[in-house]
């Protein structure tokens, strides 16, 4: 019967890491506007999550624990892309932060001028942001996700949300002062 | 979350915003709120900024497989899927080629047969003979069986026509450095004047744009493709055998 238990309970683990995942993915992006790091992100999380399945002491702290290891990925990838400096990786990097795909789209759609505008916010700001925003995790839970004080997560969600609302105006369509009206003309 | 009354700063209205306030600390902000338009202004701005983080990234793009220099874990028991696979549908084609190679080699000969013995309205025969298979074995038994044929056309005085088309790896029988039967076909080309062989112009053009120099036998023709001869000799009621 143990055993039995112990089988559904790993399994129950297991569900509860595949529904997580779309989550996981959607900050991973957030933070890297890459879809292929995102998804290595977000599968090395997983993984580790299953190997460490015992460290986890409290079940309902899951979600923040397994964005704690997301976090450390993160900082695992930049790390080793100091150590290698790949020129394809600088390259895509500079690509994915600063041109085309995020600001072309930038022009035309609410949606690709946001995520242009987060791409932009410093990297500290841009993680507490979307912790927040699309996770909803509280100030605390964001402290303790990126090992940094509660009065760091909210001076930096301050600075991110006062550069966005700059940015997004910067970034807005002008709009043709000139309007043209129709003219009847005899 | 201490809040001096006359100043509301910008990081107490974020946690309103976020709903990060105790409880006393939220009344006394939609109090101020309630008072206070550009208070109102500003929650109304950080909500609406809130809503739009949430907006952009609620479908984020597709995931894609992993590229090079960062493969995961997924990637490679796809690869290793893939190889496997690959590895069982190798095995099931030999077997199948090996099973078919022997049938139509037998079908063939059959056929041969059944051209021999119905040969009732004095009409010559015209046989297209197509081969597609480099198996040494096969053309060997597609040789034979023609031979043996012309063999009786000729003792019984009638006539008949047989071409061999060649695609594929079969152009390797008609390739002058590569045919395991080159002098053989030369030997029956002189024996058979009705006997012809045609090379697909397609196959040499690949081969030649791989860098191979095909250099064909003597007395083969190329067609410019192997289909579009077997198209047209089916439209001059030529009889087709595959091998």
């Amino acid at each position: 019967m143990k055993i039995l238990s112990l089988f559904s309970r790993a399994h129950g683990f297991n569900d509860q890491l595949e529904q997580s995942r779309e989550r996981l993915y959607r900050v991973a992006y957030a933070w890297s506007h890459d879809a292929a790091l995102a998804d290595d992100l977000v599968q090395e999380t997983l993984s580790k999550a299953l190997k460490s399945h015992g460290q986890l002491r409290e079940p309902e702290m899951l979600n923040s624990w397994l964005f704690s290891i997301l976090t450390n990925c993160w900082r695992d990838h930049f790390r080793l892309q100091r150590e290698t400096e790949d020129i394809e990786e600088v390259e895509d990097f500079r690509c994915v932060h600063e041109t085309t795909p995020e600001d072309e789209h930038a022009q035309t759609q609410i949606v690709g001028r946001v995520r242009g505008a987060v791409a932009r916010l410093a990297l500290g700001q841009r993680q507490v942001l979307t912790l927040v925003d699309l996770e909803e995790f509280s100030y605390a839970e964001v402290a303790a996700i990126l090992e940094i004080p509660v009065g760091t997560v909210m001076s930096r969600l301050c600075r991110a949300r006062r550069a966005l609302k700059e940015m997004l105006q910067e970034l807005a369509p002008v709009q043709s002062a000139q309007v043209s009206h129709i003219r009847r003309v005899k | 979350m201490k809040q001096d009354d006359s100043v509301v700063s910008d990081e107490f209205l974020n946690a309103f915003v976020d709903d990060q306030l105790e409880a006393a600390e939220k009344s006394h902000a939609f109090e101020a709120i309630g008072h206070d338009d550009t208070l109102k202004e500003r929650v109304c701005e950080l909500r609406g900024l809130k809503e739009m983080v949430k907006h952009a990234y609620a479908h984020p793009p597709a995931r894609v497989p992993a590229v090079k220099g960062r493969r995961s874990r997924a990637s490679y028991l796809q690869a290793l899927a893939a190889c496997m696979l690959l590895c069982i549908g190798a095995a099931s084609g030999w077997f199948a080629h090996v099973w078919t190679g022997m049938g139509s080699d037998r079908e063939m000969a059959r056929l041969l047969q059944s051209v021999q013995h119905n040969d009732v309205g004095g009409e010559p025969q015209k046989i297209i003979v197509h081969v597609s298979s480099s198996n040494p074995v096969r053309l060997k038994s597609a040789l034979d069986e023609t031979e043996s044929l012309l063999d009786a056309y000729r003792r019984s005085n009638r006539p008949l026509q047989v071409e061999i088309v060649a695609n594929g790896g079969g152009v390797d029988l008609l390739r002058a450095d590569v045919s395991p039967y080159a002098k053989r076909i030369g030997m029956m080309q002189e024996k058979y004047p009705n006997l012809g062989f045609m090379a697909c112009g397609q196959t040499i053009k690949k081969l030649r744009e791989k860098g191979v120099d095909v250099q064909l036998l003597p007395r083969t023709g190329v067609a410019s493709s192997a289909l579009d001869q077997i198209t047209r000799r089916l439209k001059q009621d030529w009889v087709y055998i595959k091998v």
